[in-house]
């Protein structure tokens, strides 16, 4: 197997799958309320489609199911063993019906442009090691995004309590599964300029940034 | 996956469209086949219902 950087993510997440998804049961309130506040306008024939990249669990695409009028709702991410959890959750929860679930890349997208109301990309983005690969990223946000669709991007930041450094930067963070074994996570700490600046290196455009419990978020749309 | 989710998947690698070869469905939903790329004749596999659309270089084995 080729050991690429984008490997080690799906490996890790793979590993730790089950006891991750079990703590991870409620959706972020800045998800909600962003989710919350969409207004699907799509043209009548057309099916409106929100997408959850980095969905995990499916803790998002469950808000995106009860907070928005779409369609449809996609589930993307690169951990098989995440998408079984979701699967399993969209079972239990009643929204299966309404969710697709995709094995995917966040740098390759495989949908077609302009065809998503809503993306929530949340937690995910500082998992991709370089930054020309997290503006590829963002750019492939902007490509699948319709003219009127809206993108909330959120990533974990300097201005978390148990960062001490003001300048973003790359690191290491352990997920400790309940047999004590320690499985290393790749991480790009943002600082807010910094995060704004890959935004705008983008083909996105940015309507609006916060900073909430430690995070950096963005509602992008595109350019 | 069902089949209607073609309106909108595309191949990672180019964009371009996907040909669709099902082994095993249950109705709408396709439980085991594969993607073709028309374009880059990169395969991908539909298992247990979820396409794998993931770049050849990330995929395992």
């Amino acid at each position: 197997m080729t050991d690429t950087p984008q490997d080690s993510v799906k490996a890790t997440y793979d590993t730790i799958a089950e006891h991750f998804a079990a703590t991870r049961e409620y959706a972020w309130p800045e998800v909600e309320s962003f989710c919350a506040s969409q207004q699907i306008q799509s043209p009548p024939d057309t099916e409106s489609i929100g997408v959850d990249i980095g969905c995990g669990n499916g803790r998002h695409a469950e808000t995106l199911f009860e907070q928005t009028s779409l369609d449809k709702i996609i589930g993307v991410d690169v951990s098989r063993e995440l998408l079984h959890t979701a699967q399993t959750r969209a079972t239990n929860r009643g929204f299966i019906d309404d969710l697709a679930l995709i094995q995917a890349d966040a740098g390759s997208l495989p949908l077609e442009s302009q065809s998503v109301s809503i993306v929530v990309y949340v937690a995910t983005l500082h998992h991709l090691r370089s930054r020309r690969r997290r503006v590829a990223s963002l750019s492939a946000v902007a490509r699948v995004l319709e003219s009127d669709g809206r993108a909330l991007i959120s990533v974990w930041s300097t201005e978390h309590d148990q960062f001490e450094r003001s300048n973003g930067f790359d690191t290491t963070i352990e997920w400790t599964l309940p047999d004590g074994t320690s499985i290393p996570r790749y991480y790009h700490i943002y600082d807010p300029v910094e995060f704004r600046s890959d935004l705008e290196s983008s083909a996105l455009s940015i309507v609006e940034t916060e900073i909430s419990s430690g995070n950096c978020y963005a509602v992008v749309e595109d350019n | 996956m069902k089949e209607s989710l073609m309106d909108i998947l595309c191949d990672p690698l180019d964009k371009s469209e996907l040909e669709l070869e099902v082994d095993e469905r249950d109705g709408e939903e396709i439980i085991e086949g594969r993607l073709i790329g028309k374009e880059t004749g990169e395969v991908y596999p539909i298992e247990d219902g979820i396409p794998n659309l993931l770049p050849p270089d990330m995929r395992e084995e």
